[in-house]
């Protein structure tokens, strides 16, 4: 029964942070604070050091929980695809963790903010190690109820709102989802959801109900793409950006978001599997509407002013592409699709990070108001230009890696014009990237001359923000150079995982 | 001595890197080394007095890194990944000073290096999916393939990926109608800047058409022909606009475009040789010839224009007449670059136009319409005639005239006017044009068989004779062009007494006129307002109008016929027997038929009032009070949790049953 460690990543966080919420520290604030501190820090530690333990030593494990009902488990597995995602949440996680301390010092009901923050660790985990559509299923409802509370944290008006519509797209969204779940179980080959390489249908049987079949595929796809911000149901996303700066960043582009996207993965390469589903309408279609959504996302994010929001109508674009890499259903999108995962990841959690540093020194949320930052908070914007360049898909930065093995993946996939469209959509929208990107860049270091704008005396004093958060910063924009400079071992890993299951 | 060498680093950023070494390149490499010495030595005075020096310097060599990784690079990945660094660096040196016009300028050179890059991208992705390489010479050979027996499907995607390269490159290179940031960011940028961006980063973009044109398009007559038109209008209007111009430095930049039109003409006329089967050798070594040339001319003459900055902080014309007098070595080295740049017999910039103009001569001579190749020939001539004119221009700006107000002042400069060693650089760089020309059959004919190679095969060299008759003739008629433009457009029309007067009041007699129409501006005209109002007005507008009506508007339409339904149903009983009560089971106390008749009267009347309109206001006001009742009532059963999960299991509901449907008619 040594497998039963699998089952601790998930557990020990969820457990964990139910136990902080009930946990009273009495001492006075300062040492309130640091046992918070040091507890939280420490469970997020753990459970990542056993996340790398077991990607390092039992790879292919797997393990069975408990039966709820006949053939539905609670089963994980940790296959290499599952490990590039929990490998990369359990590296973004104990580094967002040391961010959120700083910026959230002045902040009221912390212990409540980190017992969620990691729960939702947990949760996350359990999408990536679950082993079934059930589990992920389950982990994914759970997914949506732990981090209510985190967008409803500030507790204004504006928060409010945002956390309900949350919450109604993502219930609604699992909802549909779970259509999706019904007939898998019903049409698998193998009588239960177990994630196979190339998919469970029986196919004899799936013929028959083809129509019916490629239908339930377009809801599950809408209904997982809710979290991965799919157009028209992204609207939630712009709108969360009103939670605290570590929930938007890994929570909004990373682990919510990343998650949608990996169920869309699994559920398309592990559950329906490519060959029932390559080259019909429902490929075209659903690749159709990630396009308008790349196209989408990416032109309003060229009209937002606030900064925060800017980069999560980003995201909305940049989820698509991975997106976009899924429904090419081959083996070298899958390949694409993840790559276009991790390094989003970096590149993004990074520029939030920074927007967040720039509101917790300056108070700054528009992008007009930024001028002349660049030279008073120079490590906070030299990350941001790492990776705003590296979003852009400049050579030598991560994001040109993933760019360029998506438009390989689309003109390999020549049953249609559509993937074609797609490479013009991709540099489309990395044009207005480089719109909306540069001009947070192009303010920061050639600010207006100072007739034109009202500089005040504080203004002068702004300074990089403390250690805590600069070092979080720091790796990222390393890792992106890293990426962009080496990416032979994680293509060649990915590229694996997708001539597996493609 | 055999320099060829190759170097691969597999895996570095994605792809891999591979560069190469060969003549072309090591003499290019050369070039970038002088130039970035000779502005580096430059920069130290001229950078005294600013603040972010630091900045400018690091930016500065890494730019000369990049530029390298271009001239070496072997495959077009590895060009991309450099030509894109080089063209952010380089953006910090025209934003330099932070003015807001060197900002407007620098907006103009960043939005045309973002924009070519990604259409040089789009272009590298047809390519490799067509060969599923991108080294040059693999790309080359399969090309030809394609051109000659591919189907047509292929040779058009070869062509739009040619063509999107071209795009890229060009953009770079201030080839026509992507010349825009020339003569915007030069004047912003600082001088030693000015002198790499014109000198060697656009050398950089005719690198990248070199490549395509000569390894992918070598024997196509098309391509040689679009080529051809390209440089005759880029060099004609570049001349043009130089001619105009009243800036030093402006001139200097459009003169630049004038002369990238010269080298296009090269390498276009090239293809077009090879395709008429001849061996293109003039104009290949005439276009490689010329790039060289080019690049040294201008980090002269932009360099005597630093010294002029440094000392006046001025370039209008008007404003730094006559600082040349008494300056012998700026003189010098000014004379011998526009000496070069114009063609004189006897200077290096002489050797290289004899090649271009030849090898039109050899086309025309077998070409199918001699009269267009006669017009091309003519149009070349006027060209550099005109580019004697406007360095005439400027010649005479700088040393003879006199400023009327300030020129004892420019005189007693003389002593201290640049560093010593800023001197001997220039110096050293501007004697190699009269050496370089004198022996031409030697030194230059050396330099273009290093480089011909590059160009795809070309036979080995046989001599020309630069200074026959015939070729002196040319030269001559250009330049003989050039001193009647200067003498009847300049000074009888483009310049005048004006009667301005400075600040202090001195007359300043005869002045340099700006005739150009300010409107007249392909950039302010068109890119600007297709830019930043019409394609964001458009696009911007369909998707805010989609974000906020589209997925709203269904969603309220559907909350208010849905909160109607629901009140209705909800008061159906209530109004069932309020109806009833009011009508058929009423329960009024009987009134005599004298009240009744009253009544009856009253309320006739009412209701022909009401019918009047006299309570009408009353009535519109009920309407609101109602509008806004449901309203409300709206907003708040939207915003509630159970209305929600309501309308979402509605349409779970729907969908199921839909599902159910489809279920039971299968089976």
């Amino acid at each position: 029964m040594r497998e039963i460690l699998l089952a601790v990543p998930v557990l020990l966080p969820i457990v964990g942070g139910a136990g902080m919420l009930v946990l009273h520290l009495k001492d006075g604030r300062e040492n309130k604070d640091r046992s918070l501190m040091l507890l939280t820090e420490g469970f997020v530690l753990l459970n990542s050091l056993v996340i790398f333990w077991l990607l390092r030593y039992r790879m292919g494990s797997h393990l069975v929980l408990f039966r709820l009902f006949g053939n539905l488990t609670v089963r994980f597995k940790l296959d290499p695809m599952g490990g590039v995602f929990a490998g990369l949440i359990a590296f973004l996680w104990p580094l967002a963790v040391l961010y959120s301390f700083e910026y959230m010092k002045h902040e009221r009901r912390k212990k409540m903010f980190f017992a969620y923050y990691v729960m939702t660790y947990g949760v996350t985990a359990g999408i990536a190690l679950a082993g079934n559509l059930v589990t992920m299923y389950l982990c994914y409802e759970m997914l949506t109820l732990v981090t209510f509370p985190l967008v409803l944290f500030p507790m204004t008006r504006e928060a409010k709102r945002a956390s309900r519509r949350y919450l109604y797209y993502s219930i609604g969204g699992a909802a549909f989802a779970f259509i999706g779940l019904v007939f898998v179980l019903s049409f698998s080959a193998t009588g239960n959801t177990d994630f196979v390489p190339g998919g469970v249908l029986n196919l004899k049987e799936a013929k028959a109900w083809r129509n019916i079949l490629l239908l339930v595929y377009v809801l599950a796809f809408f209904g997982f793409g809710v979290k991965a911000a799919l157009f028209p149901l992204h609207g939630w996303l712009p709108q969360a950006a009103v939670a605290p700066t570590p929930v938007t960043a890994l929570l909004h582009a990373v682990a919510v978001v990343k998650s949608g996207a990996f169920a869309i993965l699994r559920f398309t390469y592990f559950s329906y599997g490519t060959e029932f589903l390559e080259g019909s309408w429902a490929q075209w279609g659903v690749m159709a509407v990630t396009l308008i959504t790349i196209l989408f996302g990416s032109t309003m994010a060229v009209r937002e002013i606030h900064w925060k929001r800017r980069l999560a109508y980003s995201t909305v674009s940049n989820l698509s592409y991975i997106l976009f890499g899924a429904t090419m259903m081959s083996s070298l999108g899958l390949a694409a699709a993840l790559s276009h995962l991790v390094i989003h990841a970096f590149m993004k959690i990074c520029s939030f990070f920074c927007a967040g540093a720039v509101m917790h020194q300056t108070g700054k949320t528009q992008v007009y108001e930024l001028d002349g930052l660049g030279r008073s908070m120079p490590v906070t914007f030299g990350c941001l230009t790492v990776a705003s360049f590296s979003l852009m898909g400049i050579p030598l930065f991560g994001g040109f890696i993933s760019k360029w093995n998506l438009v390989q993946a689309a003109f390999a996939c020549n049953k249609n014009w559509l993937p074609c469209a797609g490479v013009a959509v991709i540099l489309y929208s990395a044009l207005m990237t480089g719109i909306y990107m540069l001009t947070v860049l192009v303010r920061a270091y050639f600010p207006r001359p100072e007739e034109e704008r009202v500089v005040t005396d504080l203004e002068k004093k702004y300074k990089d923000p403390g250690g805590m958060m600069l070092m979080p910063l720091v790796i990222f924009a390393v890792v992106i150079l890293f990426w962009g400079l080496h990416s032979s071992s994680l293509m060649r890993l990915l590229t694996e995982i997708g001539g597996e299951a493609g | 001595m055999n320099i060829e060498r190759s170097l691969r680093i597999p895996g570095l950023c994605g792809m891999g890197l591979h560069f190469q070494m060969d003549g072309f390149r090591l003499v290019y490499l050369v070039i970038a080394v002088m130039m970035w010495s000779v502005s580096g030595i430059f920069s130290r005075e001229y950078m005294e007095h600013y603040q972010n020096r630091g900045r400018y310097y690091w930016f500065f060599w890494v730019t000369f890194l990049a530029t390298a990784g271009v001239f070496l690079s072997a495959d077009f990945y590895t060009t991309f990944i450099f030509f894109e660094i080089m063209s952010f660096t380089s953006y910090v040196w025209v934003a330099f000073d932070e003015r807001a016009e060197s900002l407007k300028a620098a907006e103009t050179y960043l939005a045309v290096a973002v924009i070519g890059g990604m259409v040089m991208l789009m272009g590298l992705f047809l390519l490799e999916n067509l060969c599923g390489t991108l080294v040059f010479e693999r790309v080359g050979e399969l090309a030809e393939r394609v051109l000659a027996e591919g189907s047509k499907a292929h040779r058009r995607q070869l062509y739009v990926a040619g063509g999107l390269l071209l795009f890229g490159f060009g953009a770079k290179a201030g080839c026509f109608p992507l010349h825009i940031w020339l003569p915007k960011a030069h004047p912003v940028a600082p001088a030693p800047a000015s002198a790499l961006l014109s000198g060697i980063l656009t050398k950089a973009g005719i690198f990248g058409i070199i490549i395509v044109s000569c390894h992918m398009f070598c024997t196509d007559r098309m391509w040689g022909l679009l080529l051809v038109c390209l440089g005759l209008i880029t060099m004609f209007l570049g001349a043009l606009l130089a001619l105009f111009s009243v800036n030093l430095k402006r001139t200097l930049a459009c003169s630049s475009v004038s002369q990238i039109g010269f080298i296009l003409i090269g390498i276009g006329m090239s293809c077009l040789l090879r395709a008429a089967g001849e061996s293109g050798r003039l104009a290949v070594r005439g276009a490689f010839l010329h790039m060289v040339n080019h690049s040294l001319f201008k980090l002269v003459l932009f360099l005597c224009a630093a010294a002029v900055f440094m000392n006046l902080h001025q370039l209008e014309l008007n404003d730094i007449r006559g600082f040349g007098r008494k300056k012998p070595l700026l003189l010098f080295c000014f004379l011998m670059g526009a000496l070069g740049i114009g063609g004189m017999p006897f200077w290096s910039g002489y050797v290289s136009k004899t090649l271009l103009h030849e090898s039109i001569v050899e086309y025309g001579r077998v070409a199918r319409q001699p009269v267009f190749w006669q017009m091309a020939e003519w149009l070349f001539l006027v060209s550099g005639g005109m580019t004697v004119a406007y360095m005439l221009k400027l010649f005479v700006a700088l040393f003879v005239d006199r400023h009327p107000v300030r020129q004892a002042e420019f005189e007693a400069m003389s002593a201290n006017y640049m560093r010593k060693e800023n001197g001997i650089a220039l110096v050293l760089a501007a004697a190699l044009f009269p050496l370089l020309g004198m022996t031409a059959s030697t030194s230059m004919d050396l330099l273009a068989d290093l480089g011909q190679g590059f160009f795809g095969p070309v036979e080995t060299r046989h001599l020309v004779h630069y200074f026959s008759f015939g070729n002196l003739k040319g030269g001559l008629l250009s330049i003989g062009i050039g001193i009647g433009l200067y003498l009847f457009v300049v000074r009888r029309w483009m310049m005048g007494v004006d009667g301005k007067t400075d600040d202090m009041g001195g007359d300043l007699g005869m002045c340099y006129r700006e005739l150009w129409p300010s409107w007249f501006d392909l950039e302010n005209l068109w890119y600007r307002p297709l830019l930043q109002v019409v394609l964001p007005g458009i696009s911007g507008a369909i998707c805010g109008f989609v974000d906020r009506y589209l997925v709203s508007t269904v969603v309220s339409v559907f909350l208010a016929v849905s909160s109607v339904l629901c009140r209705a149903m909800d008061q159906m009983a209530d109004g069932a027997i309020r109806l009833a009560r009011e009508s058929t089971h009423s329960q009024l106390p009987r009134v005599t038929d004298g009240t009744r008749e009253k009544a009856g009267k009253k309320s006739v009347l009412s209701a022909g009032k009401r019918w009047m309109g006299v309570e009408k206001r009353q009535l519109t006001e009920k309407i609101f009070q109602l509008e806004e009742r449901i309203r409300r009532n709206g907003r708040l059963v939207e915003e509630s949790f159970s209305f929600g999960l309501m309308l979402f299991a509605i349409g779970l509901c729907l969908t199921l049953g839909y599902l159910l449907l489809g279920f039971l008619r299968h089976s």
